[in-house]
């Protein structure tokens, strides 16, 4: 009786090593009393073998006690699964089986019941098993054997009595550790409590989890989580929950969860407060999606009419091993009726989900600890390394193998130079300690050792530690930058990998996703079309162009938003300002309808797609009135009892269109005055048809004739077989609604705006408007895709209100209806092979079963009913039907989603027919899926078209800009989307993926063949690049108005310059050309691409592009998405990119970036991802030439000391020089230099190609690098030696200056490198120096007598009065760096001049096409950059806007002339006539620009002034104001520094160009769709 | 909807130069103006430098005698061990064309003498040297103990192969007369190390001081015999034995021995004559190919080194200059060519525009 006690001793086994020995000193004469059992002896005493089939014993020694715990193959007792992976089985030993109550073998193999819940042992260690019930065992209240197949267990009472008492004391301990309060709900995984009713043990033979039939009563346990405290003292016989933690539930357990709880393991539901079974859970923990979430009771028991008792519980679970698919849970319950029923992972608590809106649930956990799902799934991140610490970590191996060259080098040398002085016996020659002189080899071998240590300061550990330092400073910089914060969302850009900045900077490849990525995935219904009636929705559109304007107002307060800072910076002139402009803007942004919108939307963000913007949704004034209408015939219909045949097909199809809307979603109704509170309105009480009996039961004709409209009737008929509750809320369903409104409180003024709400109150008048109006307003939806929200919402603007969804039924508010229940009879979810979702419901008036189906109109068209042209109705709904594609293929090319409704009428026979086919599949245990799957194939057949909706996903800000920028900045942009071709190539098009110019490559391959021919066809096109002939083979695969836009193009694409090409594959030809022997083809056509575009792929797919471009073309890849089917493309490229936006966080979780827009991206890398990688290469290059001349130092020194590895430079400053001395100043540069102002950056997004080619020239720049370092070392050791030579100087004395020569040296270097020196620069440098002095003169003083063999004492003071120590320290960093400098400062003017002659050129060019942005670029850059900014005298007026650009963003709109007369005011130093002239061109073209600036095309849009041929003279020499404005420098020294050259690249040009034509673009389907629109309505 | 409060941003980054990585910077950027600037500056100082320090040392005096050679036949019979107490007189006489002005001093020069060896120097006992105690000999291996097990003051490899050769400079004043120069034997080490570093252990006899120890192997005499005459120069305080112990940073090496202490003839230092060294020849070094030298030398502001400083600053000056010039031309020729190219790729730009255009 006791032993259950014994088992779940309320102890947190934290330290379960040091508990043992307690109670194992207290028990140790009880337990050999209490073994008795000859099994205990035999594992006592030897090896053990019971079937003679041993494969391993795990032995576990406690106090002179062997545990042993063998598994053997298939030993009639130690059953263990066969086949399962070794840490898996050795948690599935479990040394304390009840065995006792346990005949059978299959009960005594263990569950995973040990499987280390929430710990963190190893699995082969003994001490994992951890669980207090070894705990008890070892104590010997229970005991196993084995070989036997016999378990004896004694429990003495005494020890009972005494086990009691110590538990109690642990008890007490638990409390006091833990600190937690009694009562109290505590959240933590820790210390949270569960109630949890502990049963047998659990089996698991071969990874299925089986329940054992048999338990014994005294293993129900008493207690809860308040009781705790008198949880001893309670009769067992009462059998309650007690409170556990979380690590000590097992499988088996019964676990019963409270409202707001975490779930703690994977729970089986079988028990639910809900009436209906239901559970709500939150799953934000998993996939941070925080709509809810239904799970139902395990079939069988949400029948049970009485509360469920685990006590009574006497069911088989068995289920599939476990995995870490979280979608899928397969496996079967056997009720002790012999019944069966399927577990699925509806009935399945995930770990980590929180229980919502449901008071309690029950169940129990099925897996535990490691095993569950959401653990599984927890890989953990790949770890990533950045590629410039993958180069790193190449170098760091030369320099390892130059270190043991050196010291190879300096052993041999000391071998030979001991042999030649060896015979000598010379004075100096210390001979070992027996007299002897060590022999040459001897010496080398310790000369060798002795090298190592002394030179090991060439492998630079330090450089990994400072790297860490600096990237976490970057890291933090990225997450302070306020151009990344975005303020709708009140979020910032969040960088989750902290090791992988830089690569930022070097990527060449993005994958973007469209959805969410690059629009908004704000769902707005735009217009639909109803039995072949188009309904434009103007006024919808209109409402939806307000909120572009207010978007477009904002643009133009700000039109460098995203690009430059917003905000006032402080050293500009203009500051007072542009603070000023700021706050207007913020102003403007409160007041503007836009902003409220976005402050609803900051508001309401933890509903998922509610938006202002997308719940509002304008009626088209000529369908309502059809709904009106439709209604009012159906009232009156209803009125006279009449069928509903009198409606006229149009109104009818309008009727199910609406109905459809409403009810074909899973959206889930809640009230926001209590977020999770269901809305629960209740007419009657049904469930899902689950039987066939249920389903005769219920459609025998009596019950037909009662309609279920809002009355009970039907409800008190069948409550019979209902509980009570029930009975009672189906009874007074009527008035707990009206209480439900009262309650939802004071009817707001309709947020809904334009006029819905009046028209609302107009057209029903006979309704109560009050509370229906507050409850439109009210009610929430939470929907899993925003597009279910968008079409409820719409059809809500046509008042069919969605107001409750059960399982069994969802309640709609139809006009002149009033409420509808429709009684839900299956739902279909949607799925991505099928791409549909169907309900099946019974129609309330008719009574009649229908199927409304919604999907993908690729699905749904060749689904539907074929229809003869003979009949009228025929040949009717063939017009229909042809006419609806037509008006898809029109949304389709605007950039719509399009969805189809259809809808399906079922005869009793045919539903009965197909449920019993349904039914089987579902309760099927292997090949669910695909049962499942033909089932809804079945029923969704011959369907009746209804119509089809077109949802608009509208672009995000700034991401044409963006995505012409990052090309610019030599990027390859590749869209990935699951979304149908032409709304994919129309969105590419809208956002410049695609220019209109552009060849575009179609890949539609129906066969590997066909692919693998198209392909072939594609790439000889690609390299012979012939005039544009559109490529024949796409021609009869483009979709119609696609293709003539391309044709349209044809002529323009004639140029000389050859259009670039663009690719666009569809899923299924991806498919093909992702198979092996097709993909290097693939992957060579999509580099001669542009851009590329596949559509409909699948997350597989895109995670598998992104692979291949990632190991064929080694190029550093950038994954960007939003939604839980980017995840896997997200791992796998180099950098992920989450968008934190509207879909769940499950992209962010995944990602290494997490990114509030899609345009932020173009700063993130641009600005950041350059500096981030130029600041660490720099670094990094640095200290390899810092400790490589530091050793250089040293190797030299060993020429003069006979290769005896002695150091002349003290061996503190050996320890400090990298620590504290020179460290510093080398991380203040690494966090805060910036080669490239912000604006330039962004103005000139080629330069960012620098870090992508970075990687060529590294190892060339890293090997220049060292042979400077050698060089530098080589001055700074022998310019002292030879300063010293013949002189009285001692060797320390000597050593100390080469070190102070070092640290200057290295200083100096660093501030050649450093470009921007801020006050911290110079602090640390003049930090270092000090530093250096003041520990040299401290250390140099502190002891006469110590530190050995230097003993410095009083050098360091010698030294400062010595003025040869000056002169050297002064001539010999002079000379180290001479070179370097010289080179520096050649290269400026050599390397550069093909930069400078590039952007010489485009000017010209720019001067004629006026393209701004082109001639801003090159102004920069020809302007060397800010380097006549910093000093002050702008040579031309684009040095001016950059400085304005770099410090402040939105001023150049509205003040064209700021930066002029600035730059005229500045005095020139040689020849102010230029500027001067500058600025009479640019004073009257100033007004002009603002407008073009308007279109967003290039924030730096000043800097087009035309610059007329005279205007080369700026760039002439010594005419210039500022002599280095020709570029003598190093604008780019980082870049260049690294000796990769930057080149201006045509191609830009022409991108640039077409961006500049593309801009009247996006007009042209409007023009066809309105053109194709009229004829439309007009039929 | 208006009101939402502010702290709604809460997420909002603070809007600091140091965050925004906006902080008031200087740009180094290396121009032409500044590069050349920083070169011709360069170039001027080091000139300057250069030609001060070689003018100023090319006022000093120095004269090396290699007597390595010169006293072979002392060499021969250093060679062999045995003859340890045969004493070994080498005379060099030698002409010193110019008087010598002001402080002059005498080094002696060894070169083939690594006195920077790993174990070398290591092998020493500052505890010991400091007058403390005078049994720790722990560094010293492998001169720690004798034969009889009491501890080698001074112990160490370094202390045991002192230089123990006596120079003495004879002036000759005329044929027949020679004058023993003065010098000094003091004020040759740095003052800590003869009043901090080194310390004679305080006991009231001398040489009781030392007993119980026992002299390094290759020493002639014990520590406290090193100057019998002056007790300040005695024992561990001893100028030469403090010199010595300074261990020099490169295998040629000179070492201070004495200076000239300016009285009578001297004054103003050594004139100009016939002078001979009297040299105790004790100091093997053609066992192991070194050399010995004796060097009599005046030092300026910039110590008594030699050219190389001045040279290495000239040098360096010049490089600097030619490297502006060379960058100079560079950036002039650079120019034209750019300009001719900007022509035609212009007039090439051109032509293509027009034919688009078309």
């Amino acid at each position: 009786m006791d032993r259950m006690e014994a088992r779940n001793p309320l102890v947190p086994v934290k330290v379960p090593g040091m508990l043992h020995e307690e109670r194992e000193s207290k028990c140790e004469p009880q337990r050999s009393e209490g073994k008795s059992s000859v099994g205990v002896a035999q594992v006592r005493r030897g090896p053990f073998h019971p079937g003679g089939n041993v494969r391993r014993c795990a032995g576990y020694r406690t106090a002179g006690r062997f545990l042993c715990y063998c598994r053997t193959q298939q030993a009639g007792f130690w059953y263990l699964s066969q086949g399962t992976e070794s840490g898996m089985v050795e948690k599935y030993l479990n040394p304390a089986v009840r065995a006792e109550h346990i005949p059978s073998a299959m009960a005594l193999s263990c569950g995973c019941e040990n499987c280390l819940l929430g710990g963190g042992t190893t699995p082969h260690s003994p001490l994992c098993w951890r669980t207090p019930r070894r705990f008890w065992k070892i104590s010997g209240e229970q005991d196993f054997s084995c070989g036997s197949g016999l378990t004896v267990n004694r429990m003495p009472s005494e020890l009972d009595k005494k086990s009691k008492k110590q538990r109690q004391s642990l008890l007490e301990k638990v409390k006091v550790k833990s600190g937690r309060e009694t009562g109290s709900a505590e959240k933590t995984r820790e210390n949270i409590y569960i109630r949890v009713l502990r049963r047998g043990a659990g089996s698991h033979p071969s990874h299925i989890v089986k329940r054992t039939r048999f338990w014994t009563q005294n293993e129900a346990r008493i207690g809860s989580r308040h009781q705790r405290a008198e949880l001893e003292l309670l009769p067992r016989e009462e059998k309650k929950y007690v409170s556990r933690f979380w690590k000590e539930i097992h499988v088996g357990d019964f676990v019963r969860l409270r409202c707001n709880e975490i779930v703690p393991a994977d729970i089986l539901l079988l028990s639910s407060s809900d009436p209906d079974g239901l559970c709500h859970i939150e799953t934000a923990n998993l996939d941070g999606e925080t709509n809810l979430k239904r799970r139902q009771v395990v079939r069988g028991f949400s029948d049970l009419v009485s509360e469920f008792n685990p006590l009574t519980f006497t069911s088989v679970i068995e289920c599939e091993k476990p995995n870490n698919d979280l979608t899928r849970f397969r496996g079967c319950i056997t009720h002790s009726s012999g019944e069966k029923a399927g577990l699925r992972t509806e009935n399945l608590l995930l770990r980590g989900c929180t229980v919502r809106n449901t008071e309690a649930v029950a169940g129990i956990v099925v897996y535990a600890g490691h095993e569950t799902k959401a653990l599984l799934n927890n890989s953990g991140p790949r770890y990533k390394r950045s590629q410039l610490e993958r180069q790193m970590n190449v170098d760091v191996l030369w320099c390892v193998l130059l270190l043991l060259c050196m010291s190879l080098f300096s052993a041999i040398g000391h071998g030979l130079w001991v042999r030649r002085h060896q015979e000598k016996k010379a004075l100096f020659a210390v001979p070992e300690s027996d007299g002897s002189s060590s022999s040459p080899v001897t010496a080398a071998v310790y000369s060798f050792l002795t090298m190592i240590i002394v030179l090991q300061v060439l492998i630079p550990i330090s450089l990994y530690v400072s790297i860490e330092i600096v990237k976490v400073c970057q890291v933090y910089f990225i997450n302070q930058d306020l151009d990344l914060y975005d303020e709708e969302t009140d979020s910032r850009l969040q960088c989750r990998a902290l090791n992988i900045t830089e690569d930022l900077g070097q990527i060449q490849y993005i994958f973007s996703d469209k959805t969410g990525t690059l629009t908004e995935n704000k769902m707005v219904f735009r217009r639909c079309t109803v039995s072949g009636v188009e309904y434009s929705h103007d006024a919808n559109a209109q409402r939806l162009a307000r909120y572009q304007e207010a978007d477009s107002e904002e643009e133009e307060m700000a039109p460098q938003r995203g690009s430059w800072s917003r905000r006032g910076s402080t050293g500009s002139h203009q500051s007072v300002r542009v603070v000023h402009r700021t706050q207007s803007t913020k102003s403007h942004r409160h007041s503007g309808s836009r902003a409220e919108a976005k402050w609803a939307s900051v508001l309401s963000r933890h509903t998922a797609f509610s938006s202002p913007m997308e719940k509002d949704v304008t009626p088209d004034p000529q369908l309502l009135e059809k709904v009106r209408e439709c209604g009012r015939c159906l009232a009156m219909a209803r009125h006279q009892e009449q069928p509903l045949g009198r409606l006229s097909p149009e109104l009818s199809d309008i009727f199910d269109f609406f109905v459809a809307l409403t009810v074909c979603n899973t959206v889930v109704v809640t009230s926001p005055d209590q977020p999770r509170q269901k809305v629960r309105v209740r007419f009657e009480l049904k469930s899902p048809v689950k039987t066939i009996e249920d389903f005769l039961r219920r459609f025998t004709p009596s019950r037909l004739a009662s309609v279920s409209s809002s009355t009970g009737s039907l409800a008190t008929a069948k409550c019979s077989h209902k509980s009570g509750s029930g009975f009672l809320s189906s009874l007074s369903s009527d008035s707990t609604f009206l209480k439900l409104q009262e309650r939802l409180g004071q009817p707001a003024p309709s947020v809904s705006s334009n006029g819905y709400s009046s028209q609302a109150e107009s057209w029903a008048p006979e309704h109560k408007p009050e509370p229906e109006q507050c409850q439109d307003a009210e009610l929430r939806y939470e929907a899993e895709s925003p597009d279910e929200a968008a079409l409820v919402y719409a059809a809500r603007a046509y008042s069919c209100v969605l107001v409750d969804r059960l399982p069994d039924q969802v309640s709609v508010e139809l006009p002149h209806l009033g409420r509808l229940s429709f009684e839900l009879l299956h739902t279909l979810g949607f799925d991505a092979t099928r791409k549909r979702m169907s309900v099946v419901i019974r129609h309330p008036l008719t009574g009649e079963i229908s199927v409304y189906t919604k999907g993908a109109d690729s699905a749904l068209m060749d689904l539907l009913l074929p229809c003869s042209s003979e009949d009228a109705r025929g040949r009717h709904q063939k017009r229909i039907r042809s006419k609806t594609q037509r008006f898809l293929n029109l949304y389709a090319l605007q950039g719509l989603r399009t969805l189809c409704i259809a809808k399906r009428v079922l005869s009793k026979e045919e539903y009965a027919c197909w449920l019993q086919g349904h039914l089987a599949a579902e309760s099927a245990l292997d090949n669910r899926e695909e049962l499942l799957f033909q089932s809804a194939l079945r029923l969704e057949t011959d369907l009746h078209l209804l119509g089809a909706t077109g949802i608009e996903d509208r672009l995000q800000d700034g991401v044409p800009e963006t995505i012409s920028k990052l090309r610019q900045a030599g990027l390859h942009i590749w869209v990935l989307t699951g979304d149908k071709q032409e709304t994919a190539v129309n969105i590419a098009h809208a956002c410049r993926l695609l220019g209109h110019d552009e060849e575009i490559i179609t890949l539609n391959a129906e066969s590997q063949e066909a692919c693998a021919a198209l392909l072939e066809q594609s790439l000889q096109y690609a390299r012979s690049r012939a005039p544009c002939s559109t490529p024949e083979k796409t021609e009869g695969n483009i979709p119609v108005g696609f293709f003539p836009l391309c044709s349209a193009s044809k002529p323009a694409t004639t140029a000389a310059s050859g259009p670039s090409l663009s690719l666009v594959v569809d899923g299924r030809s991806l498919a093909y050309a992702l198979e092996k022997n097709l993909e290097d083809k693939f992957l060579f056509l999509a580099k001669q691409c542009r851009s590329v575009l596949c559509c409909r792929s699948t997350p597989l797919q895109k995670s598998m592009v992104v692979k291949l471009v990632r190991s064929k073309l080694k190029a550093m890849t950038l994954a960007i998405g939003d939604g839980a089917n980017d995840v896997s493309m997200i791992q796998v490229a180099d950098v992920g990119v989450g968008i934190s936006g509207q879909e769940g966080m499950q992209a962010v979780m995944a990602s290494d970036v997490a990114v509030p827009k899609f345009r932020y991206l173009e700063r993130l890398l641009i600005v950041h991802g350059h500096w981030c990688y130029s600041r660490l290469a720099n670094m990094v290059l640095y200290f390899f030439y810092k400790n490589t001349m530091f050793v250089g130092l040293l190797f030299w020194f060993q020429f003069f000391c006979g290769f005896s590895a002695s150091a002349m430079i003290d061996q503190w400053y050996l320890i400090f020089f990298n620590l504290l001395f020179s460290s510093l100043p080398q991380l203040v540069t690494g966090v805060l230099d910036k080669d490239v102002p912000a604006g330039t950056l962004l103005a000139e997004p080629q330069l960012y190609r620098s870090g992508q080619k970075m990687e060529e020239s590294w190892p060339r720049a890293f090997w220049l690098n060292m042979v400077d370092a050698a060089f530098q070392s080589l001055v700074c050791f022998f310019i002292p030696y030879l300063a010293y030579y013949d002189s009285d100087v001692d060797m320390f004395t000597w050593g100390t200056p080469v070190t102070a020569i070092a640290l200057l040296t290295f200083l100096l270097h660093l501030g050649i490198e450093t470009k921007t020196w801020t006050w911290l620069n110079w602090t640390a440098c003049g930090f270092s120096v000090l530093l250096f002095l003041m520990v040299a003169l401290i250390y140099n003083s502190a002891c006469a007598a110590c530190y050995p063999p230097s003993n410095p004492y009083w050098t360091m003071q010698t030294l400062l009065r010595d003025p040869v120590f000056y002169l050297t320290c002064l001539i010999a960093p002079v000379t180290a760096l001479l070179p370097r400098l010289f080179f520096k400062a050649l290269q400026g003017s050599l390397f550069p001049t093909q930069l400078q002659l590039g952007h010489q050129l485009t000017k010209k060019c720019c001067e004629t096409l006026k393209t701004p942005k082109e001639t801003f670029a090159q102004g920069h850059l020809s302007g060397e950059s800010q380097t006549e900014l910093s000093q002050g005298s702008p040579a031309n007026p684009s040095e001016c806007l950059a400085r304005d650009c770099a410090s402040q963003a939105s001023q150049h709109t509205q003040q064209p002339p700021a930066c002029s007369p600035e730059a005229s005011g500045k005095p020139s130093a040689v020849d102010t006539s230029v500027p001067l002239r500058e600025n009479s061109l640019l004073g009257p073209l100033g007004p002009s620009t603002p407008g073009e600036a308007v279109s967003g095309e290039c924030p730096g849009h000043l800097q087009r002034t035309p610059l007329g041929p005279g205007q080369a003279a700026p760039l002439s020499l010594f005419s210039l104001p500022s002599f280095g404005s020709l570029g003598w420098v190093s604008s780019l020294s980082a870049v260049s520094g690294l000796g990769s050259i930057l080149r201006f690249s045509r191609s830009n040009l022409h991108v640039a160009k077409r961006d500049g034509k593309l801009l009247p673009g996006p007009p042209q389907p409007e023009q066809a769709l309105s053109g194709s629109q009229r004829p439309a309505t007009d039929s | 909807m208006k009101g939402i409060p502010e702290h709604h941003l809460s997420r909002m980054p603070d809007n600091t130069a140091m965050k925004q990585q906006n902080l008031p910077a200087y740009q180094l950027r290396f121009s032409a103006t500044v590069v050349l600037s920083i070169f011709f500056g360069t170039g001027v100082f080091c000139l300057c430098m250069g030609v001060i320090l070689i003018l100023s040392v090319k006022s000093t005096k120095k004269i090396e005698i290699n007597y390595t050679k010169i006293c072979s036949n002392c060499a021969q019979l250093r060679e062999n061990a045995f003859n340890f107490d045969k004493e070994c007189i080498c005379s060099i006489p030698f002409y010193l064309p110019e008087k010598m002005e002001g402080n002059v001093y005498m080094y002696y020069k060894l070169s083939g003498f690594y006195q920077n060896l790993y174990r070398y120097i290591q092998s020493r006992s500052n505890n010991q040297l400091v007058g403390e105690a005078l049994r720790d000999v722990e560094d010293c291996a492998p001169f720690k103990v004798s034969h009889h097990g009491t501890p080698i003051v001074p112990c160490g490899a370094i202390a045991n192969s002192m230089f123990n050769d006596t120079i003495i400079l004879s002036y000759k004043l005329n044929s027949s007369m020679h004058i023993t120069v003065p010098m000094l034997k003091n004020g040759l080490t740095w003052w800590t190390d003869k009043y901090v570093k080194f310390q004679n252990p305080s006991f009231n006899n001398f040489s009781s001081k030392f007993a119980g120890s026992t002299k390094p192997p290759y020493w002639p005499k014990p520590i406290y015999d090193l100057d019998r005459n002056n007790v300040e120069n005695n024992g561990f305080l001893n100028d030469d034995f403090i010199v010595w112990m300074r261990t020099a940073a490169f295998p040629t090496f000179k070492k201070l021995y004495r200076r000239l202490y300016r009285i009578h003839y001297f004054t103003e230092g050594l004139p100009a004559g016939n002078y001979s060294f009297n040299i105790s020849y004790n100091f093997p070094v053609t066992r192991f190919h070194g050399e010995k030298s004796v060097v009599l030398s005046t030092l300026t502001w910039c110590g008594g080194g030699g050219f190389f400083l001045g040279v290495a600053y000239t040098v360096t000056g010049a490089l600097t200059w030619l490297a502006s010039f060379a960058l100079m031309a560079v950036h002039l020729m650079w120019k034209k060519k750019k300009i001719a190219y900007q022509k035609k790729s212009y007039a090439l730009r051109r032509k293509t525009e027009n034919r688009n255009g078309q």
